[in-house]
């Protein structure tokens, strides 16, 4: 398997198979004299931003901890450990709603959607 | 026969939503200035759309992936982030030509300035998406598009030489206006080969969940939905010609010269027709566009997606149809002329379709995502040139019909 073309920016699902992300980003570990080991896979928008240069992801890194204080000052990982499955879409042991993934997601329902009649 | 029923179904909605405010208009305009010369590039749009259309669907089918999802990963971010931002951009601008077009039938039919109803059109579109689901949308709104076919009648019912039709098929250089001939030529490709009607149709295919057993199903959809498409932009380019060029106007620059079109061949009901087919065709295009603008950026991010669920269970995709509506509505709001609008985003469209495409193609030529689906030579080369066409005239169309001739 190839990591950047293969896993890289693959659709991400929670143990439920809700779709929590995309693998932003991978985290590596580098030990001396043997081949770097994935340790993690990133998701959210520091990352991304990072991918674009250094200091676009300062400011998404400063913008997302003043949206969401600390919590969110640094990008989401997940330990590679968790991964169930590599297929069509990546599926890793874990609950979605558990992470701070959905933040966003549910302040937006609550202040916004959540809002609006019908929804 | 579930088959048939559903190449039926598929065609029915095709030819729906086949017609919207960029095919009428930008047929219309053609039509009025230059007679059938313009008809080949309604061909050509409609073939490159039907090849289009026929890959988005055979992409979703075997690999399971949207367009947005396939690009991403296959090319990673960095890449996919242009095509979002120029997908984005054209299909805002393509929204707010809907509504205009919205707009401009409720106009024509209670006489309340266009402005006025850009709010309320939004609104009713908005509406659609948070409370129908995708079958609603995709069937109800395009069965109600049917009415555009009154195009298709009009044009035979007046006669016209069928031998200069056919000659119109084949390009030919202008005899007169050569920069606006070009102009029209690209507005017209950008209209016919809208991107968001592909990705639509990708988005489409995997809520249907589709797989290789439509493979059929699709091909017959793309080339017979397409075929009927096109020949409604035809079928107004035609009506244009006959009627708006006899009635002195060869040059259509205001919305309100259109509803004359169909007076001549109708009567009353002319107008009738006329206003419900523009109304409708844009409302239809608006929710698509509305609905596409939500599904590219849930699919590019990976958030959950999917017109059945509740908004209150995917927040993040009905925020962005909600707020992507309400923009759209606002420069028409602020007076912004329609049909500038249209012509405008028709071409910009067709300047932008290199960076949606060309990746696209990569995936449909990748075993990895389609295995023995792959495409052939002529799939290939025929989207290749019609692409390279519509880009090189846009390049050089777009600054000139702006600062004018020199």
């Amino acid at each position: 398997m190839n990591l950047l073309r293969d896993v890289l920016d693959k659709q991400v699902l929670d143990r439920k198979g809700v779709k929590i992300g995309k693998v932003d980003g991978l985290v590596a570990e580098l030990r001396p004299g043997k081949p770097p080991r994935i340790v993690a896979a990133e998701l959210g928008s520091i990352t991304l931003a990072r991918r674009l240069g250094a200091r676009p992801g300062r400011w998404a890194a400063r913008l997302a901890a003043w949206l969401g204080g600390d919590r969110h000052s640094e990008p989401h990982r997940i330990s590679w450990k968790k991964v169930r499955d590599i297929g069509l879409d990546i599926e890793f042991d874990i609950d979605g709603r558990e992470t701070s993934i959905f933040d966003w997601q549910d302040w937006l329902r609550d202040h916004f959607i959540g809002r609006i009649p019908g929804a | 026969m579930k088959k048939l029923l559903e190449i039926s179904l598929g065609v029915v909605t095709s030819v729906g939503g086949f017609l919207e405010v960029g095919s009428m208009a930008t047929a219309a305009q053609a039509g009025a200035t230059f007679g059938f010369h313009l008809i080949w590039a309604v061909v050509l749009g409609t073939l490159c759309i039907i090849f289009l259309v026929e890959m988005a669907g055979r992409f979703a089918a075997v690999s399971q992936y949207t367009i947005a999802d396939g690009i991403r990963e296959r090319f990673g971010f960095q890449v996919f982030l242009w095509p979002l931002l120029a997908t984005l951009l054209v299909n805002f601008l393509v929204m707010s030509a809907e509504i205009g077009g919205v707009s401009i039938a409720l106009e024509l039919a209670t006489g309340i300035g266009f402005q006025w109803w850009a709010l309320p059109a939004a609104l009713l579109a908005w509406l659609m998406l948070w409370k129908g689901t995708f079958g609603l949308i995709e069937k109800g709104v395009s069965i109600l598009g049917l009415v555009t076919l009154c195009f298709v009648v009009g044009a035979v019912m007046l006669k016209p030489d069928w031998k200069a039709v056919a000659a119109g098929a084949v390009p030919s250089l202008p005899a007169h206006d050569a920069t606006n001939y070009w102009f029209m030529a690209v507005s017209i490709l950008g209209a016919s080969i809208s991107p968001y009607l592909f990705m639509f149709y990708s988005s489409g295919a995997i809520e249907d969940k589709w797989d290789k057993s439509y493979l059929g199903v699709n091909r017959a959809i793309a080339w017979l939905g397409m075929t009927f498409g096109g020949t409604i932009s035809v079928s107004v380019l035609i009506v244009s010609a006959l009627v708006l060029s006899t009635n002195g106007i060869v040059q259509v620059d205001d919305y309100h010269q259109l509803p004359l079109m169909l007076i001549p061949i109708f009567g009353f009901w002319g107008f009738v027709l006329f206003v419900a087919s523009l109304g409708i065709a844009c409302f239809g295009a608006a929710v698509e566009v509305g609905l596409q603008q939500a599904y590219l950026v849930a699919q590019g991010f990976g958030w959950d997606w999917g017109e059945d669920l509740k908004p209150r269970d995917d927040p993040g995709f009905s925020t962005v149809y909600t707020v992507s509506l309400f923009l759209a509505a606002i420069p028409i709001m602020l007076g912004l002329d329609p049909l500038k609008l249209t012509i405008f985003s028709m071409a910009l469209t067709a300047a932008s379709l290199p960076l949606t495409v060309v990746p696209f193609l990569f995936l449909l030529n990748d075993e990895r995502y389609v295995g023995a689906h792959r495409n052939g030579i002529v799939s290939n080369a025929a989207v290749i040139f019609i692409i390279t066409l519509a880009f090189v005239l846009a390049v050089v169309t777009i600054p000139l019909q702006i600062f004018g001739d020199v």
